[in-house]
């Protein structure tokens, strides 16, 4: 029997994907000690583990190197990659928004955008919103961006919305939903089809 | 200023000596597979005009092609694919050819990809078959037939060929009525076989109940052949229902060709629509995380190009086999030479014995000349040192054993020597 690869990514979406695992049946017992191994064996289910960055997940996915990965939705469509997306796990669920100064609209023409997702930002704006911007890329604390200047919105998920509302800002226009999703290479799919179905179905049941 | 001439660009590669004689052998299996069936190799331009791949059939993206300009201004593009440019091979010189007409190729194809993701390869190398001028069952099954003997010649076993067909998805999104944009964005769900979100959209839609079930089913419908008969009972059109039959047909004749056990169904694949027309076709190995070869029919291509012609065809993606045989570890075999012979002395004779030892088979370097050719040898891995004394007489150093046996060039290669 050919070993099965999960890739989850490190974090609060690894937590509830173990929880999700236990529930179905899966032996994660090892993966919840304190530890700094990045690879788990369960060797009884024929299934190893990964721990990765969030946004490389959908890359060992797509190469191979992983045969299943979970990951939210606002990584896979940044990082676009060609995966099979074949389940809405709905846990760390939030929103992609365009947000600005609160009381005010998204601005027409020629806009700098300041977004630690360069290729949402884009599409949206191109396709959706037919309007050329400057896309500006930061890694981090993207509120800021406004508040000295930077841009005039930045494209951020949007979970509570609190510091949004701490730093005079507010969501402008939503973009998408975002939820954790089980997704699935192309060629383990076929090869593999029996031991990742069982998962894909057994997790279908959970989640109802 | 960086100077980057000790570099080659992201996506391309060299290919070292024994690398290279492995990827030979391969191309060799694959092609003589293919001459066996009567498939001869044909060679097109490494770049054409762009105006050959920019078309309403093409298969490529204008974004993924890398183009520069000729002195007239006219846009030329690396080929992105090598069917297209045999399309228009077929269309502009095989005029009044006995059909059906079979084509073979194997080359370097080239595309533009993430520069960020360097292992994507921007030149890879494609070996394939086209079989034109014939829209049956039985060319469809012909060419996946060939393309699973090239594969096993390759010595790949556990590999599984998917086929779909484009007129299936194509006929039931016309039963729906929906509008094109839409279509789309099922297509793209059901190829990236997104259950739920592909619900969400149905439901916004006021689609046959029956129908929507059976969308809904789509990207699950893959599997052995039992996957047809599962929908055979729904509400499907003339068109969804022709395809079907025409599925079953290529599945049949493969099961007469023996071949069966490598092929699987998958009716949820929805990629490249605007090309197919037909069978669509899929490999999958264990070991590479992308296909290992894939095609199809492409009845409205060669049109483009001159006399519409059906046709069908599959690409073997010859790295792609590579990394699949090395995960099985399937030894590549170092190349060796087996001797290295000396003789300034009499350079006439030397040349006479490497030339005598090469035509029985072996490989054979001649020394150039001064000291150190023991060392040579030994460090290279050469297993002999032919040394000539005089015109008749030579030394035979096995190196290994650290033995030196003196002999007539007579003996060493039979006859007079002549």
């Amino acid at each position: 029997m050919k070993t099965l690869t999960i890739a989850l990514a490190k974090g609060r979406l690894a937590e509830l994907s173990i929880e999700l695992f236990e529930k179905i049946g899966l032996d994660c017992a090892q993966m919840k000690e304190k530890t700094r191994k990045l690879i788990f064996n369960d060797e009884k289910n024929g299934i190893r583990y990964m721990f990765v960055k969030a946004s490389d997940v959908p890359t060992y996915v797509e190469y191979g190197a992983a045969d299943i990965g979970i990951v939210g939705k606002d990584t896979i469509l940044e990082e676009g990659k060609n995966l099979y997306e074949v389940l809405d796990l709905k846990f760390g669920a939030c929103k992609m928004c365009v947000c600005g100064w609160a009381d005010s609209a998204v601005p027409g023409g020629y806009i700098k955008v300041a977004s630690k997702y360069p290729n949402i930002a884009r599409e949206y704006f191109s396709t959706k919103k037919n309007q050329t911007i400057e896309i500006i890329k930061l890694s981090g604390s993207v509120e800021l961006a406004p508040l000295c200047g930077l841009s005039e919105v930045i494209v951020d998920i949007v979970e509570s919305g609190k510091t949004l509302k701490e730093n005079g800002l507010a969501v402008l226009e939503e973009i998408c939903d975002l939820s954790a999703r089980l997704v699935v290479n192309r060629v383990s799919l076929k090869m593999k089809k029996d031991k990742i179905m069982d998962i894909v179905n057994k997790t279908r049941e959970i989640i109802k | 200023m960086n100077s980057w001439k000790t570099h080659t660009p992201e996506g391309v590669l060299d290919v070292l000596e024994n690398a290279c004689a492995f990827k030979r052998r391969i191309e060799e299996n694959i092609l003589n597979t293919f001459k066996a069936s009567g498939y001869f190799e044909v060679q097109t331009p490494t770049f054409e005009f762009y105006d050959v791949f920019d078309n309403d059939n093409g298969a490529v993206d204008q974004s993924a092609m890398l183009k520069f300009f000729d002195r007239q201004g006219r846009i030329l593009t690396l080929r992105p694919d090598l069917t297209t440019p045999i399309a228009r091979m077929y269309a502009t010189k095989f005029g009044g050819v006995p059909l059906p007409k079979r084509i073979s190729y194997a080359g370097s194809a080239f595309r533009d990809g993430d520069a960020v993701a360097g292992a994507i390869q921007k030149e890879f190398t494609q070996a394939g078959i086209e079989l034109i001028g014939n829209s049956s069952a039985a060319a469809d099954a012909e060419v996946i037939a060939t393309t699973i003997r090239a594969l096993l010649a390759c010595g790949l076993d556990e590999f599984q060929i998917d086929i779909g067909q484009a007129e299936f998805f194509k006929g039931i999104m016309a039963q729906t009525g929906l509008d094109e944009e839409t279509i789309e964005r099922i297509r793209k769900l059901i190829d990236q076989k997104s259950f739920v979100a592909i619900g969400e959209i149905a439901d916004g839609y006021k689609i046959d109940k029956d129908l929507k079930e059976l969308i809904l089913e789509l990207p699950n419908l893959f599997g052995d052949i039992d996957v047809i008969e599962k929908i055979k009972s729904k509400p499907l059109g003339e068109r969804a229902r022709a395809a079907l039959d025409n599925l079953i047909e290529v599945y049949g004749i493969l099961k007469d060709y023996g071949f069966e056990e490598y092929v699987s169904i998958d009716l949820g694949m929805v990629q490249g629509l605007s090309y197919y027309t037909g069978v669509i076709v899929k490999g999958f190995t264990y070991g590479v995380g992308f296909p290992v070869c894939g095609g199809g029919r492409y009845d409205n291509l060669i049109g483009e190009f001159g006399e519409p012609t059906p046709a069908t065809g599959i690409a073997i993606g010859i790295e792609r086999v590579i990394s699949a045989l090395s995960h099985k570890k399937i030894a590549q075999e170092p190349l060796v030479v087996d001797t290295l012979v000396c003789g300034e002395v009499a350079r006439g004779t030397a040349f006479k014995i490497a030339e005598g030892l090469r035509g029985s088979g072996l490989c054979v370097e001649m020394w150039l000349g001064g000291e150190g050719a023991e060392d040579y040898a030994k460090s290279r891995g050469i297993g002999g040192i032919v040394r000539v004394v005089d015109d008749e007489t030579i030394d035979i150093v096995n190196l290994q054993a650290g033995e030196v046996t003196r002999t007539s060039i007579f003996d060493l290669l039979g006859g007079d020597g002549r």
